[in-house]
C-alpha cells in the first residue's frame, strides 16, 4: 500500500464545485491528482449507494462536494 | 392479558357489526410458541381468534401499506408510530384507519428464552399477577422474571402508550423517562471503540447471516417496490453472504430507515440468527435526535428532518 | 451516512464533504490537497468495506 497512490473518487456537482475545478484547471492551479473527478447534475443526484459502491469498489476515499 | 385480549374482541365486534371497517388486523396464536401471527378478522365470527399477550412482537403497521379498505388496527406504542410515519408517507389514508391502542408492557426475547431452554420450547405461559413467563418443554420447565427476558428495545422503551389512536383498551401505562431507560447506553458503548474495534464488532455481529432479509420484510418501512438489494443493473450489492456485501446489505437497510424507525424491534425478532439488527439502526435513530431533534412517528404532520430543509440544520460536516 | 459509516468503523477520514462555489478555484485547490492528505495519513491502513474476489472460485 504504502508505495501506492491513494485513489480519492469525488462527486462533484455541475454548477459549483465542478465549475470550480474547471477554473482551477483554466487559471494553471495545480492540485493533487489523487483526485478521480465524477461529474453529477446536482448534489441533490447524491445517493448513499454511490458512496457505498465507490468504496466497495476500492476506491480509498471519497469526497462529495456541492 | 385477558382483559385486553377480551377488549380487543369486542371492539373488533363492534366495529365489524356497524360496518365501521372491512376488517381487523390483529394477532392469533402462532403455530409454534412464542411467535404469534398476524390475523385479518373479516366477519364477527372470526374475532375470536385474536390473543394478546407478551409474544406479539410482530409490527402491524407492515400489513397496511397501500391498503384500500378502512381498517381497524391492534396497535402499541410503537406500532402507532410506524402508522403515523406510514401515513406522513402517504402510504395509508388516516381516515381509512381505525386505531385500536394498546398501553403495551413490552414484549419477551424470543431469543433469551430460546437460550434459557433445554430443548424445544412446547408452551409459555404468562402470569399476569406475578409478573412471570414460564417455558416449558420435554423434560423442563423453567419460570423467570418478565422483567428479564423483556426484549431490549422493550426495556428502554420511552413511548409505551399509543400515539394515535381512536379507543384505548386500557388505562394508559406509566412510560419510562429517558433518564430511567437510558436508550442510548449500548450505541454510546460501541461509539467508544476505536475504527477497527468496530469494524471487528460488526464483522463478528453480521457473521452468522444468511441473507434471508427476513429483517427487512419484518420492518414495516421495508415498502419499496423494489429493494436495492433486488437491483441488477446497476448492482449496487452482490447476492452472496459474503462479509462485504452483507456489510453493504445492512449499512444501507438500516440507512434507509433513518429518521424513520421506531425501534419496534420487529427486525431483531424475525432474525433467525439472532443478530441484533438494532445495533445499526439505534445509531441513526440517536443521531436524528441528536441533530434534529426528531423521533419518528410522534405525529402525523411534520415531514422527517431528511426530507426537509431548515437553515437551523448541522452542517459542520461539510468543509 | 458519514455518521454511521464511522460508526462502523470506517475511518472518518475516508469521506468528506465540502460546499465550493463555481467562482472559488482557490478553496477547490485548497480541499482537494487537504483530502489528499488526510487520506495519505490513513495509507498504512487497510481499506475496509472493498469487496474481493470469492476465495474459491
Amino acid at each position: 500500500m504504502a508505495d501506492k497512490e491513494p485513489k480519492i473518487l469525488s462527486f462533484l456537482c455541475n454548477w459549483c464545485s465542478y465549475g470550480a475545478a474547471d477554473l482551477a484547471g483554466v487559471s494553471r492551479m495545480e492540485y493533487p491528482s489523487n483526485i478521480r473527478v465524477i461529474r453529477i447534475p446536482c448534489t441533490g443526484r447524491m445517493s448513499p449507494k454511490f458512496i457505498l459502491a465507490a468504496l466497495r469498489q476500492g476506491a480509498d476515499a471519497v469526497w462529495v462536494s456541492g | 392479558m385477558k382483559s385486553y385480549t377480551d377488549k380487543i374482541k369486542e371492539i373488533a365486534k363492534r366495529l365489524l357489526k356497524e360496518d365501521k371497517v372491512d376488517m381487523v388486523i390483529g394477532y392469533r396464536k402462532g403455530t409454534v410458541p412464542l411467535m404469534h401471527q398476524p390475523f385479518f378478522a373479516t366477519s364477527e365470527g372470526e374475532v375470536d381468534s385474536f390473543v394478546w399477550d407478551s409474544n406479539c412482537g410482530l409490527n402491524l403497521a407492515n400489513y397496511i401499506t397501500d391498503r384500500k379498505e378502512r381498517i381497524g388496527i391492534v396497535a402499541t406504542g410503537c406500532n402507532s408510530r410506524n402508522i403515523a410515519v406510514h401515513v406522513v408517507e402517504g402510504k395509508i389514508q388516516r381516515d381509512q384507519l381505525y386505531i385500536i391502542g394498546i398501553p403495551c408492557q413490552g414484549m419477551v426475547d424470543r431469543h433469551k428464552l430460546a437460550a434459557m431452554a433445554e430443548g424445544n420450547i412446547a408452551s409459555v405461559e404468562e402470569d399476569e399477577d406475578k409478573g412471570t413467563i414460564t417455558i416449558s418443554g420435554q423434560g423442563f420447565s423453567k419460570s423467570v422474571d418478565k422483567a428479564e427476558v423483556l426484549q431490549e428495545n422493550c426495556s428502554i422503551c420511552v413511548h409505551r402508550n399509543p400515539v394515535l389512536c381512536d379507543e384505548l383498551v386500557a388505562d394508559e401505562v406509566t412510560e419510562q423517562t429517558r433518564e430511567q431507560a437510558d436508550p442510548y447506553a449500548r450505541v454510546r458503548e460501541i461509539e467508544a471503540m476505536s475504527p477497527d474495534d468496530k469494524w471487528a464488532h460488526f464483522d463478528d455481529l453480521l457473521s452468522d447471516c444468511i441473507r434471508c432479509y427476513a429483517c427487512r420484510n419484518a420492518c414495516p418501512l421495508c415498502y419499496c417496490p423494489q429493494c436495492f438489494v433486488d437491483e441488477s443493473n446497476p448492482q449496487w450489492v452482490g447476492k452472496s453472504v459474503d462479509p462485504t456485501d452483507i456489510r453493504t446489505f445492512h449499512l444501507l437497510r438500516a440507512y434507509h430507515c433513518a429518521g424513520r424507525c421506531t425501534d419496534c424491534g420487529a427486525c431483531v425478532r424475525s432474525c433467525p440468527v439472532g443478530i441484533n439488527v438494532r445495533d445499526f439502526t439505534k445509531k441513526l435513530e440517536k443521531d436524528c435526535l441528536e441533530l434534529y431533534g426528531w423521533e419518528a412517528g410522534l405525529n402525523t404532520e411534520q415531514r422527517p428532518p431528511l426530507d426537509t430543509y431548515k437553515p437551523e440544520d448541522p452542517e459542520d460536516f461539510i468543509k | 451516512m458519514k455518521n454511521l459509516l464511522e460508526h462502523m468503523g470506517v475511518e472518518p477520514e475516508r469521506l468528506h464533504f465540502s460546499w465550493i462555489s463555481s467562482a472559488e478555484s482557490t478553496k477547490f485547490v485548497d480541499v482537494a490537497t487537504k483530502v489528499t492528505e488526510s487520506v495519505k495519513s490513513l495509507e498504512s491502513k487497510e481499506k475496509k468495506f472493498v469487496k474481493t474476489k470469492p476465495k474459491v472460485a
